[in-house]
């Protein structure tokens, strides 16, 4: 079964059944590409790379980025785009760290200032593009100045040490302490990859199941199909910035849970990371046909040519070929015939 | 051009001049005009005019008595980070000592704003401009314009790329801080081991100076060649790239005993890092910079164990000079009339031994 949600018309038969499969096509190529940087590790690090510590590093640090993606398919799905979610991870992460004061230790309130505050953000963005219809692309893109401004702004520039909510201790993080979101572990998997995979799963469910998804999709694919079908437009594109703000949140407690301060220059161009692995994963930027699988694939091989290249450290010129490469490579890849 | 209508070259040329061509010249001065008016409403500036009098002793150079102001326009860097923002705050608590400087400090999200600001800032004619450049090669041009136009500029910390961009030039050493943190960490571990190093951001020659300080000196120091650099990769300066590239540095590493990165700020992302992994003991990390929060941690002992000092205080230094050659003045205590070309501030390692002197020098 493809995970993928597709605004299709009404063509039956054949042609979509051919389309379906140029599709399926696609996720597994992803899939692929995802194998074979591993394999590729294993073979060029064969006592490191492929141990399951490394696994849980690598999931680790795709967690951060791999919850933004998940929003931002659902931003893309409608034919809009996110900017501002690197410098909402900045300034959510900073406000959280304010709250907190010189006495408090309390890993909540971080956690839901931080949440709240990027949900704030992105309900400021979803505002101004479906009610004060702001073109995503400007209205993100102000946002992404404005947080990161805000960032320095709520701290005089500094970053806000949370060592305090890890209890000073490491190892064995109190559950729901800020730092277990971080480095504790449920069953030897890290926290960060259970949220992660909770998001994605819900991600999955409600873009796939829920009628919800459909509308989703349906806004993409052509906004007055779904004006006149009945879709509450407006709401509709108003949810997605508000949903990829409060993924934003999540992803700034996982990153700050880890870091141990919330630093104003951190997410910096997150959001190029998360629009590249939703959009090497399948989701088309013109809205309308959208894919978590694929979006999660996308994060996966981000993470593995990230970690792959440090590991073997290889110097920065080439890993920037390479990682130009290989992507351009996935994209090639897994190119369905059927597209033009 | 079209500013300067008393210019004997540009006067006789004009004469000469095709209609069409008048035209260009008209348009283009209008243009600059009205994009340099935006810039001066729209621009973040932040303007500091002094008007404390200086009661006591004033450093080199006196006030020269000819009651004559300077104005001095510095541009910067975004100061999102540690370092930065001590060169700001450094140079303004500079300028404020003086009743005869004007200060403005001018603050650029990037290379081609802090272009835009230095060309909108030699339209103000400053008497002295003092520059950090974001990159010293994309600003050299700027700067050749400003000294063309009669502005000295007093270049700080990151080069200009020709002689003739500036008047003087103030920084640190950077290869010296590879030599010294080249130097430590032989000797800590007897030139024997594995060393990680986390870089700054690639391609600016700040990382390439500090890195290439650190490789020579080693071949040096261990000519046996006992300490094996196992790992060498660019946190940008950036705690949390930091902390990602150090992750994936301790999964391919299993065997490290120090760790030397570019920066304080950075480092705190490492330092996060390896305690994660709860690989602590196996190893040391030293700094570069002097951050308050990296010399308490020196203090405290543990995984930080040195850092070594990049005074952002040469800044003020820096608006000082500035101040000196706009009222045509020398250092008191040099023979020459003028300001040095070139002044190098150095470096210094701080341990626990001796970070209580430097704590007055520290940063947030």
């Amino acid at each position: 079964m493809s995970g993928r949600t597709e605004a299709s018309g009404t063509s039956r038969g054949g042609a979509l059944a051919q389309r379906a499969k140029g599709l399926e096509f696609q996720e597994y190529a992803l899939a692929i590409v995802v194998v074979l940087l591993f394999v590729a590790g294993s073979i060029l690090k064969p006592e490191t790379f492929p141990t399951w510590d490394n696994v849980r590093n690598m999931l680790t640090q795709a967690s951060v980025v791999g919850v933004l993606a998940i929003g931002m398919t659902f931003v893309i799905a409608t034919a809009g785009i996110d900017l501002s979610v690197g410098s909402m991870v900045a300034a959510a992460g900073v406000f959280g760290g304010i709250l907190i004061g010189d006495d408090g230790t309390s890993s909540l309130v971080f956690i839901l200032g931080a949440i709240l505050f990027a949900t704030f953000l992105g309900s400021v963005n979803a505002t101004s593009i479906a009610y004060g219809r702001v073109v995503p692309f400007i209205a993100t893109l102000a946002m992404f100045s404005v947080g990161r401004g805000l960032a320095l702004l709520l701290n005089d520039k500094l970053p806000v040490s949370l060592l305090d909510l890890n209890g000073g201790s490491f190892g064995d993080p109190q559950p729901f302490s800020l730092l277990w979101f971080g480095t504790g572990r449920i069953f030897g998997i890290p926290v960060s990859v259970f949220v992660l995979l909770a998001v994605t799963i819900l991600g999955w469910i409600v873009l796939n199941r829920t009628r919800y998804g459909r509308y989703v999709i349906a806004v993409g694919g052509n906004r007055e199909a779904a004006r006149i079908a009945g879709v509450p437009v407006r709401r509709i594109i108003f949810s997605v910035y508000v949903l990829s703000g409060f993924l934003a949140g999540i992803s700034t407690v996982l990153l700050c849970a880890r870091l141990g301060s919330a630093s104003p220059v951190s997410g910096n161009l997150y959001e190029l990371d998360a629009i590249g692995a939703v959009v090497i994963g399948g989701t088309s930027l013109a809205g309308g046909r959208a894919t978590i699988v694929g979006t999660f694939l996308g994060v996966l091989t981000f993470a593995l040519i990230f970690s792959l290249m440090t590991q073997l450290n290889l110097s920065t010129e080439i890993q920037q070929v390479t990682k130009g490469l290989i992507v351009l490579g996935a994209v090639l890849l897994q190119r369905p015939e059927a597209r033009y | 051009m079209p500013e300067r209508p008393g210019d004997p070259v540009n006067n006789t040329r004009r004469y000469g001049m095709s209609r069409k061509r008048l035209f260009i010249c008209v348009a283009a001065g209008l243009v600059l005009a009205i994009g340099g008016a935006g810039c001066s409403i729209g621009g973040d500036k932040e303007t500091v005019t002094t008007t404390v009098t200086v009661g006591e002793t004033t450093p080199t150079g006196g006030t020269g008595g000819t009651g004559k102001t300077v104005k001095i326009v510095a541009s910067v860097p975004p100061t999102d980070h540690g370092w930065l923002g001590a060169i700001s705050k450094d140079a303004k608590a500079a300028a404020e000592q003086f009743d005869d400087v004007e200060f403005e400090l001018l603050e650029a999200a990037d290379a081609d704003s802090q272009a835009q600001q230095i060309e909108q800032a030699i339209a103000d004619k400053p008497d002295v401009l003092v520059v950090l450049p974001q990159d010293g090669a994309a600003l050299t041009p700027v700067a050749q314009k400003a000294e063309k136009a009669g502005i000295p500029v007093v270049n700080i910390d990151r080069l200009f790329t020709a002689p003739d961009a500036a008047t003087a030039t103030i920084l640190g050493d950077n290869y010296q801080i590879g030599v010294l943190a080249a130097e430590y960490i032989a000797d800590q571990l007897n030139c024997q081991g594995n060393v990680v190093e986390i870089q700054g951001l690639a391609g600016i020659s700040v990382t390439t100076d500090r890195t290439k300080g650190f490789t020579d000196t080693l071949k040096k120091a261990c000519p046996g060649g006992g300490i094996k650099i196992v790992a060498s990769q660019p946190g940008d300066f950036n705690p949390d790239k930091g902390l990602t590239v150090m992750e994936n540095i301790l999964q391919a590493q299993t065997d490290i005993d120090a760790v030397y990165t570019h920066d304080d700020d950075m480092a705190q992302g490492v330092v996060q890092a390896i305690r994660n992994a709860g690989r602590d003991d196996e190893m040391f990390l030293t700094g570069v910079g002097g951050s308050q929060d990296a010399m308490q941690q020196i203090e405290e002992g543990g995984l930080y164990r040195a850092t070594f000092l990049y005074n952002p205080n040469m800044a003020a230094s820096a608006v000082n000079m500035a101040r000196l050659i706009g009222l045509g003045q020398g250092f008191s205590e040099l023979v020459p009339p003028e300001v040095p070309r070139m002044l190098v501030v150095p470096a210094a390692v701080v341990t626990k031994d001796n970070v209580s002197e430097y704590e007055q020098y520290a940063f947030d």
